[in-house]
């Protein structure tokens, strides 16, 4: 009865498509606000965590019969009109909320409604399940909504600094006994507990591991997460954090710039190699730079290094199992 | 010019002699990547640290109970018995920005495996000291690399990293500007008075595990930590930090404290500075466009700020490190130094 749902949605079909340097995220800014549909269905079904336990999730997902945590990422443009159909396949209500944006209320069980909304601010927004909170949204209904500048490419904000490829990182904590529990109707009454972590749904794996480099599964070569470049390849990264947990952020062989913290454009541009992820909805905005890293010697251009958090902790999974946690692989090319 | 051993070469060893569920040696760990090459084009360095294992340290807390602390030994022998095996926190490096560094770390015994990962500075793969991204060292490998901007770091270890950095496996990384100690970067502001203040919490029941725990599956509950001690720069922050002179810090009016204030513990931080403002300089070894004023910080895992004071009032100001629940935010307890103005 097992139904694995992983993301499935064509995100290396997209970056190719543009070349290397694409980024999961691909933009042509337009002269004109137009008209964006994009209908998500909510289901569920179980996901492998690292050390084989299936865990019960839900997804806002691209088809009926698949499963997608998280929800597929969009990205529109400043003034555009986004028309949302929502079909709520499970057995109770969900919704479709976007802080200050929108909130679809109730859909019912084995209902549709479709709605609207403009977004006239560009930045990185969570879309989720504000229903049963937190538990809708921890069980996987979550993404990300980027919105662009107007007639912009590459910036965050207007007159941000400019990036040549852009991310979605969307981080979660996992206990499994709340996920039982919300899968059973119930109210979860133990204290959270986490046992896995994940970016845009994935644990890492290391060489060694029968799912090593495997893109549906490890999320050191997910192509969503995993982040690629030449020297010079700003890749802006866009992370919403649907979990509970306050974490550290923590990037390897570069220091990123540091733009936004939840949603607000910070006054100065910090270079930072560590920070801190806020929880509950909690987003930055960071570029990392792709530049040659500034203390080896002799100089090297290309490299894997890893990105993980740091309080290690979040590098486990099942109490045990260190690497295979959130993290994922920055690739010099 | 440097003949570069090629990086997947690593991989390819890795997965003969260690990696994988169940792999063999290094007493059953798995995805361990025991390897200890030569360093990629290695040259004379300006400046040489040695560092060693030592696994069998103790910290005393102020509540009489002993804790099993490991670290790096300074000079690269074994750990002997207790603290006589090495300080905790590990010896500080401190280098000049410009300077190519070795850090040579013997991992003698094959007992055991682990890495120094210097965090913050930014080297090649193979220098990085991230085992899964290159090796965990079973004997000797000279980490190299090439201070490129002042500032405030720290090392640790690398290797089953969820526990061995909440065993002490760490250190102080200091690079001082071409002008040396008392100048905090090369156009920032001096200092006459300089403290070192590594702020992390301890959960002892995780003190009495093997080095491997955990690496090849079960739960070893290195997902929750529930810590019982918060220390400053390895002194218990009940009390005894409020006075030893490894923390506590007098500083005379008209003179410049530099805090460098490293957060080596896993949950969120709060610091507040007993009622005095902090200039921030610099956090993570690299200047902020503005210096900001402020009587407290939040900082996460490994972040680290450079803290400048220029107190014009006497007085005693107790400094309070909250360590708080990464859910809730509620404070699971405090450490407590002292800044003494005379």
């Amino acid at each position: 009865m097992k139904r694995r749902g992983f993301l499935k949605f064509g995100a290396a079909g997209i970056a190719s498509a543009l070349g290397s340097t694409a980024g999961l995220l691909s933009w042509i800014p337009r002269a004109n606000a137009i008209t964006v549909n994009k209908t998500y269905y909510i289901t569920d079904g179980y996901i492998t965590q690292p050390d084989g336990q299936d865990v019960y999730f839900n997804g806002f997902s691209d088809a009926s019969n698949s499963l997608n945590v998280p929800g597929e990422p969009m990205i529109v443009q400043e003034g555009d009109t986004v028309n949302i159909t929502i079909v709520n396949t499970l057995s109770r209500s969900h919704s479709f909320v976007i802080d200050g944006v929108v909130d679809s209320g109730p859909v019912n069980a084995g209902s549709t409604i479709t709605f609207s909304f403009t977004v006239n601010q560009a930045g990185s927004y969570m879309y989720y399940d504000g229903l049963n909170a937190p538990y809708n949204r921890l069980l996987g209904l979550h993404g990300g909504l980027a919105v662009m500048p107007n007639g912009s490419s590459n910036e965050l904000y207007a007159g941000s600094p400019i990036f040549k490829q852009q991310y979605f990182w969307l981080i979660n904590d996992i206990d499994p006994v709340w996920h039982d529990q919300v899968r059973l109707g119930r109210t979860p009454q133990t204290t959270f507990k986490p046992y896995y972590f994940t970016i845009n749904g994935l644990s890492m794996r290391v060489p060694g591991h029968a799912d090593y480099a495997n893109p549906d599964i490890d999320a050191g070569y997910d192509p969503r997460s995993r982040i690629e470049g030449k020297i010079g390849d700003r890749a802006l990264i866009r992370t919403l954090h649907a979990g509970m947990c306050t974490h550290s952020m923590h990037w390897h062989a570069n220091h990123v710039e540091w733009l936004t913290r939840n949603g607000n454009i910070l006054p100065d541009i910090w270079e930072k190699d560590t920070i801190l992820l806020p929880n509950n909805k909690g987003k930055l905005d960071v570029i990392y730079p792709f530049a040659p890293p500034p203390d080896a010697y002799p100089s090297v251009t290309t490299g894997k290094f890893p990105m993980h958090f740091h309080d290690e902790m979040t590098q486990t999974a099942g109490g045990g199992l260190y690497q295979f946690g959130v993290a994922t692989t920055i690739a010099f090319k | 010019m440097y003949n570069k051993r090629p990086f997947e070469q690593y991989q390819i060893n890795m997965g003969r002699m260690g990696g994988g569920m169940g792999g063999g040696g290094m007493g059953g760990a798995c995805y361990t990547y025991p390897a200890s090459p030569a360093t990629p084009g290695l040259t004379t360095a300006d400046v040489t640290f040695t560092r060693g294992v030592y696994m069998n340290g103790s910290m005393q807390m102020d509540d009489g109970r002993n804790v099993t602390i490991w670290g790096f030994t300074d000079g690269g022998g074994m750990g002997g018995g207790g603290m006589g095996g090495g300080r905790f926190p590990s010896a500080p490096i401190r280098v000049t920005e410009g300077q190519i560094v070795h850090t040579v770390f013997n991992n003698q015994g094959m007992m055991w495996l682990h890495t120094i990962h210097h965090h913050g500075i930014e080297p090649s793969p193979e220098n990085d000291g991230v085992g899964h991204y290159s090796f965990d060292v079973d004997g000797t490998y000279t980490y190299q690399w090439r201070a490129s901007h002042a500032g405030t770091y720290f090392y640790h270890c690398h290797t089953n990293t969820v526990l061995h950095a909440e065993m002490g496996m760490y250190g102080g990384l200091i690079i001082d500007p071409p002008e040396g100690p008392g100048t905090l970067f090369s156009g920032g502001p001096g200092y006459d008075v300089e403290a070192i203040w590594a702020c992390d919490e301890i959960d002892s029941s995780w003190h009495n595990k093997s080095w491997d725990a955990g690496t090849c599956g079960g739960d070893a509950g290195l997902n929750s930590l529930n810590p019982d001690y918060f220390i400053i720069s390895g002194v218990d922050g009940s009390q005894s930090a409020l006075t030893d002179p490894r923390v506590a810090v007098t500083v005379q009016r008209g003179q410049s404290l530099l805090v460098r204030y490293i957060c080596a513990g896993y949950l969120p931080q709060r610091i507040r500075f007993g009622g005095l403002t902090a200039s921030v300089y610099m956090s993570d070894g690299r200047a902020l466009p503005k210096p900001i004023n402020v009587d407290s910080i939040e900082a996460s895992s490994a972040e680290r700020y450079d803290c400048i004071f220029r107190p014009t009032t006497s007085g005693i100001y107790e400094v309070t490190v909250d360590t708080l629940d990464w859910v809730t935010g509620a404070v699971l307890g405090t450490a407590r130094t002292r800044i003494t103005v005379v």
